[in-house]
């Protein structure tokens, strides 16, 4: 229902957007379709999408953009539907799922529309030209490794999985698949859905039924907020709360000191900037662009904290 | 051989017997009608013939064998209940109500345009206009009931069951179903029907069975019993006057004067004065507009008028909760509709205008248990336990209840609308004397009534309206039936200003 | 034919085997919670503490006081389908208010009324429009309601870039005890949603308004007719909604210090369902405050057994919550007659 009109209002910008274009006739247009603001993560992703299309209007006056948001695959099939009836030159998604989303975006394709796919793939290769993703892989591995060089002689773990979707198993998967062999417990994994309040209760609930916890894997920053207030609340010592993405609160924390937090898995939202800039740079300078841009997912810990911190940014 | 025939059938919900041993039986081609008090076991006996209910005991036999112990199976036999409370779907048209369930089809599509000419055609031999492409909900009330007799002839029937056929019919449309049942019976076919009017079974029945307490205490053929013979049969003692004695024309003092009182769609430039102490009949032909001008008058629907004059003071016309503080009551036709929360108790119920107008915050249950206590015996509401639900009442007590309520608040104007509808005659009787005696009290009191009778016998004063408008005024002996009905049909127009006296 | 069975209905009511049946249709919430609880109790050692259930209760009380306040919107014949976005407005609003006040009203309790007075300021207005529109606008309350959910929710998100709104620091400490705080071992939480509840119970069942309220959601055109001020209790209905998310809100801002785009979600459902579950009508006519708490909880106490427990794989949790609601709205029996 809120996703219903959320669309709406997102169409009906498009739509407003359309209507509002300069006269002069664009050089290109670029169609982004991108998930709409539901979470922290896609919340930052979508200031970063607004801030670099204003960037690059300005830079490139010649170039016209068209944002669509959608709230869920089914809604983003229509989005890209509507922006290729607008006649595109490119088009940067960032895929609700890679399944559904293929099709669509292999009838685009077809039609000579320049592809930069972001974040997630699609279900077939070869269908991009350009691809700028994050490495889910080792994020889940990256998880893995930090517990492990933190309790080098074994731990007891609990590990709170995000929203169902294909990035959450990817990454589970890998953490799982390197914590093999090792003496770290996972005592239980459930569903916190990148959520700091379902974050708080689960934490909670782990805590009535864990007389011991030496770690929690919280899936991202936003369940960690919400982890680390269940934790002071029951006043446990000595757990040690990993989240990830980079959230900007978080990184504070890790850069100024924190009992709990002393380290985060950079994977931001701010990976839609440089395909749209290699993407408005392709049409605007006529320099061809394509390939594989795999931006990595490292731990941040205190030392290199300062480099990744945008206290400006609402992630 | 008999059509129908009941033999010994008895009936018992749970531990209480409704039906006791019940002998009956009609013939092909004949119309009978069944009267008794509510709660006679007139309806359940009704029920169990057309299959609705199974006997407890006894048998039925249809045309000499075992009777049809279904709806389903009664129909395909030929017996049809036309019901009271509609079987009809609002959101569908006429036609298609029409032959609901029974959809006449060519190959796999339904035949709409035969439905219509069918359904066209059985109207009009039930004399309704009724425009068969129409959606049910936008037509009245009485074309439903035409339309639910349609229904029953469009299956020809063997026997038909009725319930209360003429209860929201105008006089001209009672007189038209009569004249299709007649030829029904000509046809050979055979009607039960019930009813609470009397004069009603005298003209259209040529035998009518008394039912008292689950049993059958007189069967006649209704040229050989009166009315009133009925009447006593039903209650069991001889019957004093129905209506209360005409009290005298004393010049009675005017408490509220309305000119140029408009309801869009409804009521065109009523003005009129109401009286203390007087009865003041309201009659007209159904749609004539009787309900909208008293709602539309005491701000229960929108209107305007020229002027509003209470108790001697100028004022706009009043809003809903206004009249009520104004001591200004309308008594609604539709108690189950508009007038009583049916699945609230009785004490609620009672209490819900005079807590609403002069009630404290913070409600008394004890106080409202003792007013219900107080109106179960002013009223005689007949009911076993005083915690039940408004919708557990029969029909004559749930006006009494409705009564209670719109008296709690004290009013010096009462406004009746149909206030025996579906009332049996015990109960009715004590609604008269209800409303004599309120006019005796000084009170001033509107009847709106469909029922000559009733208008005849209670008005000391009566309007009659036709199209939104006064059509005319009588006044004492003045009053007939005849009168009346040439005024609510425009047979004879007098300008209903120049009757009145301001 | 219908008074007539209405006689015999009326006599079979008076029968002894019919009151028992209504005490259990009654019951029927409690027993469901009390079963509940048994298999919290079997299935997890941690279950019946005094922590987790001080845990679950407190973190119910959101929620609660929310369905309180939507027990009278549903009594009326009404629905709010915003309140979960309401909530997430009135929160980002609030902290937005207090961050700024904090320079004029300082960083003590002063604030912290100062924002409690504003978030009820903000709720009652927000559900003051929502009645109007639907009263006096005479829109369906599902629509003007979904309407409000979609622009409250972009309301905020646009306030917050899409980001989270946080109280500064200096601030959460002083607003921290409204929902970690205790008051005689008792969590704060716990109490006002008591309090509302008791408050909450009272008007509806024995004052003149709660009684309004019931006859209008029963039959609009009844207490039309018997002089009930139906638009202005209607519209009260509303507000009182606004006020109920207003103090749910201020409840749970401390909890994170901080309003995030995951604020209210889905709030409005578990709200509805909570009254549903407790036996309130969802057509109207018959409220029942106790039993929206003991919803309330049934939820609370679903989420946290299949956290405490493992055997129930987490893939499954929507499937179970799912499967236990109709359970409890099965166990009722169809009160639209009311």
């Amino acid at each position: 229902m809120l996703n219903k009109l959320k669309s709406l209002i997102a169409a009906g910008a498009v739509a407003v957007a359309g209507l509002a274009s300069p006269a002069l006739a664009a050089d290109a247009v670029i169609g982004v379709s991108i998930p709409a603001a539901t979470h922290g993560w896609t919340g930052g992703l979508n200031y970063h999408t607004k801030r670099t299309i204003d960037r690059m209007k300005e830079a490139f006056p010649n170039i016209d953009f068209v944002l669509a948001t959608s709230s869920s695959a089914t809604q983003q099939v229509n989005d890209i539907e509507d922006l290729m009836a607008r006649n595109i030159n490119a088009l940067v998604v960032l895929p609700f799922e890679s399944d559904p989303l293929t099709e669509p975006v292999k009838a685009a394709k077809a039609k000579g529309v320049f592809i930069a796919t972001v974040d997630r793939g699609l279900a077939e290769e070869g269908i991009e030209d350009l691809y700028v993703g994050g490495d889910n892989p080792q994020y889940g591995k990256a998880a893995a490794e930090y517990f492990k060089k933190k309790f080098p002689d074994g731990g007891k773990i609990v590990v709170m999985r995000g929203i169902p979707t294909a990035i959450d198993n990817i990454r589970i998967e890998a953490f799982n698949e390197a914590l093999k062999g090792t003496k770290i417990e996972v005592l239980d994994m459930q569903y916190a859905n990148w959520n700091p309040d379902k974050g708080f209760e689960v934490m909670q609930d782990y805590l009535q039924r864990f007389p011991q916890i030496d770690g929690v894997w919280a899936g991202d920053d936003d369940a960690a907020l919400g982890a680390i207030e269940a934790i002071k609340q029951a006043d446990r010592k000595n757990v040690t709360v990993l989240g990830g993405s980079g959230m900007n609160k978080v990184i504070k924390l890790v850069q100024d000191g924190h009992d709990m937090v002393d380290a985060d898995i950079f994977y931001p939202p701010t990976l839609i900037i440089p395909a749209i800039e290699l993407v408005t740079m392709k049409f605007a300078t006529q320099a061809p662009i394509n390939g594989r841009y795999v931006l990595g997912s490292p731990l941040i810990t205190k030392d290199n904290a300062a480099e990744y911190y945008f206290p400006d940014a609402p992630y | 051989m008999s059509l129908l025939s009941f033999r010994e059938v008895a009936k018992t919900y749970g531990v209480v017997p409704v039906l006791k041993g019940i002998d009956l039986a009609i013939e092909p081609g004949e119309v009978l009608a069944l009267v008794g008090e509510n709660g006679a076991g007139k309806s359940t006996l009704m029920r169990i013939a057309a299959g609705l209910a199974d006997a407890s005991a006894g048998t039925m036999l249809l045309d000499g064998a075992a009777a049809p112990a279904t709806l389903q199976a009664a129909e395909r036999a030929g017996i049809v209940m036309v019901h009271q409370e509609f079987c009809l779907a609002p959101h569908l048209t006429v036609a298609e109500n029409v032959f609901l369930g029974r959809e006449i089809t060519r190959g796999l599509f339904t035949d709409r345009k035969a439905m219509e000419t069918k359904a066209r055609g059985l109207l009009a031999e039930l004399g309704s206009a009724a425009p068969v492409r129409a959606r049910l909900r936008d037509l009245p009330v009485s074309d439903w009931q035409m339309i639910e007799l349609a229904k029953a002839f469009a299956r020809q029937p063997k026997l038909i069951l009725m319930d209360e056929p003429t209860a929201v019919l105008s006089a001209t449309e009672a007189g038209n179903l009569f004249a299709r049942i007649r030829a029904f019976r000509e046809s050979g076919g055979s009607v039960i029907f019930t009813s609470h009017r009397l004069d009603e079974v005298k003209a259209i029945a040529d035998r009518v069975a008394v039912l008292r307490d689950g049993q059958i205490v007189r069967v006649e053929a209704t040229s050989d019993i009166s009315e009133d013979e009925m009447a006593e049969a039903m209650v069991g003692r001889p019957l004093a006057e129905i209506y209360p004695p005409r009290r005298g024309m004393a010049k009675r003092k005017v408490l509220l004067s309305v000119a140029g009182l408009a309801a869009p769609g409804s009521v065109d430039d009523v003005s009129l004065d109401i009286r203390e102490g007087e009865v003041l009949g309201i009659s007209g032909l159904v749609g004539s507009g009787r309900t909208e001008l008293f709602e539309a008058l005491l701000g229960l629907r929108p209107a305007k008028c020229r002027s509003f004059v209470l108790r001697g003071e100028e004022r706009k016309l009043p809003e809903a909760r206004e009249a009520w503080a104004l001591k200004l009551a309308y008594l609604t036709e539709d108690r189950k509709g508009k007038g009583l929360l049916l699945g609230k108790s009785l004490d609620q119920n009672v209490a819900l205008t005079k807590g609403a107008i002069t009630g404290s915050s913070w409600i008394d249950r004890r106080a409202e248990r003792r007013d219900l206590e107080t109106a179960v015996e002013r009223y005689d509401i007949r009911t076993g336990r005083l915690d039940v639900t408004a919708g557990a009442l029969s029909g004559g007590n749930q006006q009494k209840v409705l009564i209670a309520k719109t008296l709690g608040v004290e009013p010096d104007l009462i406004v009746f609308d149909e206030p025996t509808r579906g009332v049996d005659i015990g109960a009715k009787q004590q609604i008269y004397e209800i409303i004599a005696q309120l006019a005796a009290a000084g009170k001033a009191i509107v009847v709106i009534s469909s029922e000559m009778q009733e208008i005849v016998g209670l008005s000391d004063r009566v309007l009659v309206m036709r199209r939104g408008r006064i059509a005319g005024e009588l006044s004492g002996e003045a009053i007939s039936e005849n009168d009346i009905i040439r005024f609510a049909m425009g047979l004879e127009e007098t300008s209903p200003q120049e009757e009145a006296p301001h | 034919m219908t008074d007539m069975t209405a006689t015999t209905a009326g006599v079979a009511a008076a029968s002894p085997g019919r009151s028992l049946v209504r005490l259990l249709e009654a019951a029927g919430p409690l027993l469901a919670l009390i079963l509940l609880m048994l298999i919290g109790t079997v299935t997890s050692d941690s279950f019946l503490g005094a922590e987790n259930l001080s845990n679950v209760f407190t973190r119910s009380a959101i929620i609660g006081i929310i369905a309180v306040g939507a027990t009278f919107v549903i009594t009326a014949g009404g629905l709010d389908l915003s309140v979960g976005s309401l909530s997430a407005l009135v929160a980002g609003m609030t902290i937005m208010f207090m961050n700024s006040a904090a320079a004029t009203l300082g960083d003590g309790w002063l604030l912290v009324i100062a924002g409690i007075a504003f978030s009820l300021a903000i709720g009652a207005f927000a559900g003051f429009i929502n009645g109007f529109m639907i009263v006096k606008g005479r829109v369906e309350a599902f629509i003007v309601t979904l309407g409000a959910m979609g622009i409250f929710r972009s309301v905020i998100t646009w306030l917050a870039d899409g980001g989270s709104i946080s109280l500064d620091f200096s601030l959460r400490d002083t607003a921290r005890p409204i929902y970690y705080g205790q008051v005689f071992g008792i969590a704060v939480p716990i109490i006002v949603l008591a309090v509302i509840a008791v408050v909450g119970e009272l008007t509806l069942r024995r004052m003149r308004f709660g009684r309004h309220v019931a006859a209008i959601g029963s039959n609009r055109h009844v207490a039309f007719y018997s002089a009930i001020p139906v638009s202005r209790v209607r519209i009260l209905t509303y507000v009182i909604q606004g006020l109920c998310v207003a103090i749910a809100t201020v409840i749970y801002v401390p909890r994170l210090g901080a309003a995030t785009p995951s604020t209210g979600l889905m709030w409005e459902l578990e709200a509805i369902a909570a009254v549903i579950i407790g036996g309130t009508a969802l057509s109207g006519g018959f409220g029942r405050i106790w039993g929206t708490i003991v919803g309330v909880l049934i939820l609370g106490f679903i989420s946290n057994i299949l956290n405490l427990t493992g055997f129930i794989s987490p893939y499954l949790n929507g499937a179970f919550q799912g499967a236990i609601i109709i359970i409890a709205v099965l166990l009722q029996r169809d009160r639209s007659q009311g």
